[in-house]
């Protein structure tokens, strides 16, 4: 099985750079369903899917390469390198913004520069930084994952229902999106609430953009500017989009401030 | 009464009351996530009034994990579908305990498709929690379960086979010091020797043919569970001077007995002499032992319309019925006091031979005698 096939790699758009867009924890690529399509007359856009997630090669999980973030860096490379791509454009939504960040100091020259939605580098309080959580909710979350599968997994496959005002979505994508293994769900839960990249980000090299949004309970405005403070050529736009998803919520903002970063 | 009486006599349906007193609960929130409606029901089961929630997300009614599950999946599943079905959530009541719930939730979008408000309706779940919950309890039990008994079931697998490996091993390391016996014994017997000595050699050398048919049987058992099978040779043979040679060894080892032999043959048959030589000696010698002394055994051998049949006879006490069902089961021992001196494997060996030429072994057993009746297809 190949890359391609392992991480059901889907590209777009014949421009000259190429735009990577990385999903976060919960579902797969279609999370920027509204965003990617308006960057595919400027650019050679690629979507893929974390092992794991939407229709990559479940086959392929392995729980000791992806017992860690830099596990699902690596695949990033290997998705860059096996489409000959350099001097990218990534954009990585929530833990994907970390991934991308890991990603580009094994590979500095594959990025060009990194556009990070609700980036956060550690989700657990500690000392005078504010993550967000205490180690007792990860606990609790992870804990709520072992106890009540059977309820996350059912939830995860959504019925299947005519949905006359959203045509756009065929029956075949409403099936697939936000369905996870709920094993997989579970590690891939863990590896990313209990990361701590902080001491990355003070190296990375490619220019960054962070897209902050307002009541992200995932990841506050602090830990944006945290972020912001921490890596050395970043700029920081604050979306009036509320929630963890701006990508979903607010596509237009988001495009918008990509395209000014990137002009 | 009719349709109409029925209806004017109804009360009507208070919309007003249905939506804050139905019996589940609801939630509207605006485009950006806020609480703008909620109904009674709703609040009374999270102890806080409707005013008080308006305003809040529906991540603060939720537990931390419930949230960020909420944020991570089912937000972004409401914004691509429109819609989510029996989603089971946390709310957390205004004395921190926890309500499980069943929420469906849909968006309501305006004509240009902008989205206007995303209502909620909530079933409570305790229930339904607690019997999923017994069945993921359940599954890891079986879980549990399945991996001892697999565990289990290969060490008894192993077990199983270093014990047939073992009486493979032990059926071949028995055959040279038994043959040196046999050779032994020869030797001496061709010397001058004394009366009482030449009785004692012919004992010895009846027990060495005894013992080399068990090695046989236990070999052919050991080889039969390895998956080998009882493998034939057949090639068309006279039968009759091997059948001879079989009785007369056994005659040999039991020179007090009588066995009445008829043997009636039109020729040549196809067979693995070998293996029917094993057979015979297996009925015959089993007759020899559980037959009463005082009356012969007798043996007849013919070939009747088409096929061989050949039966073994001993007159003695009957095999009782339920020894009968047990009879050509390996390490078949018979009823207690009879004597037991073979391993039990005899007639399962004979039995297999006479399956593997495509015959059968029969068993008649009343006051009069006892008779093993093998037959078997001429081709």
């Amino acid at each position: 099985m190949t890359v391609i096939d392992r991480n059901h790699v889907q590209v777009r758009g014949d421009g000259p750079c190429a735009m990577i867009f990385s999903h976060g924890f919960g579902c797969d690529q279609n999370m920027w369903r509204f965003v990617a399509p308006a960057f595919e007359d400027d650019f050679k856009t690629v979507l893929f899917d974390h092992v794991g997630a939407g229709r990559s090669d479940l086959a392929a999980y392995d729980a000791r390469k992806y017992s860690s973030l830099a596990g699902y860096a690596d695949d990033l490379v290997e998705i860059c390198r096996a489409l000959g791509l350099t001097q990218t454009v990534f954009v990585g939504h929530s833990v994907s913004a970390m991934i991308g960040v890991i990603a580009s100091l094994q590979a500095p020259e594959l990025f060009e520069s990194l556009v990070l939605v609700g980036p956060s580098p550690r989700y657990i309080n500690d000392d005078d930084y504010l993550g967000g959580f205490s180690a007792a909710d990860i606990d609790d979350l992870l804990t709520s994952l072992d106890d009540n599968h059977m309820g996350w997994s059912a939830a995860m496959a959504p019925v299947i229902m005519g949905n006359p005002d959203r045509p756009e979505l065929s029956e075949e994508l409403t099936n697939s999106f936000c369905r996870t293994d709920p094993e997989i769900a579970k590690a891939f839960a863990r590896v990313t609430f209990t990361s701590d990249n902080r001491s990355d980000l003070p190296h990375v090299t490619a220019r960054t953009l962070i897209l902050q949004c307002r009541d992200d309970i995932i990841a506050s405005e602090e830990v944006g500017e945290f972020v912001h403070r921490q890596v050395p050529n970043s700029q920081l736009v604050v979306l009036n989009a509320s929630g963890h998803c701006p990508n979903l919520s607010a596509p237009d903002e988001v495009i918008s401030a990509i395209r000014r970063f990137v002009r | 009464m009719t349709a109409i009486d029925t209806q004017s006599s109804m009360p009507a349906e208070d919309l007003e009351d249905l939506y804050e007193n139905a019996p589940c609960g609801y939630l509207s929130l605006q485009p950006d996530g806020r609480i703008v409606k909620v109904n009674r029901t709703l609040s009374t089961w999270i102890g806080i009034p409707a005013e008080q929630l308006l305003g809040k997300r529906l991540h603060d009614l939720l537990n931390t994990s419930g949230r960020i599950f909420y944020e991570t999946h089912f937000a972004p599943l409401l914004r691509m579908q429109g819609f989510f079905n029996e989603v089971a959530l946390d709310l957390v009541t205004v004395d921190g305990k926890k309500l499980p719930v069943l929420a469906n939730a849909m968006e309501r979008r305006a004509e240009d498709g902008a989205l206007l408000f995303t209502r909620v309706t909530m079933l409570q779940a305790a229930e339904r929690r607690r019997y999923e919950r017994e069945l993921v309890e359940a599954r890891a039990a079986a879980d549990a379960a399945g991996a001892t008994i697999k565990a289990k079931l290969a060490f008894e697998q192993q077990t199983a086979e270093l014990r047939e490996e073992f009486i493979a091993v032990l059926g071949h390391d028995l055959r040279n010091p038994l043959a040196s016996i046999s050779a032994a014994a020869r030797i001496l017997r061709k010397e001058k020797q004394t009366d009482r000595a030449i009785k004692v050699l012919d004992l010895m050398q009846g027990s060495v043919v005894r013992m080399s048919g068990l090695i046989d049987n236990v070999l052919d058992f050991a080889r039969g569970r390895l998956g080998g099978g009882i493998t034939l040779e057949r090639r068309a043979e006279h039968l009759e001077p091997l059948l001879r040679q079989v009785i007369e060894e056994l005659r040999f080892s039991h020179l007090d007995r009588a066995i009445e032999v008829t043997i009636e043959f039109d020729g040549p048959i196809n067979c693995d002499s070998g293996r029917i030589g094993q057979l015979v000696s297996n009925l015959l010698g089993n007759a020899l032992t559980h037959g009463t002394p005082d009356e012969p055994v007798r043996l007849s051998a013919a070939t009747v319309d088409g096929k061989l049949e050949l039966w073994i006879a001993n007159g003695g006490a009957p095999i009782s019925s339920e020894a009968m069902t047990g009879l050509f089961q390996p390490f078949f021992k018979g009823e207690a006091g009879t004597s037991q001196r073979g391993l039990g494997l005899g007639l399962h060996i004979a039995s297999e031979i006479a399956r593997a030429h495509g015959g059968t072994i029969t068993v008649s057993s009343d006051d009069k005698e006892t008779r093993f009746t093998f037959v078997m297809p001429l081709d």
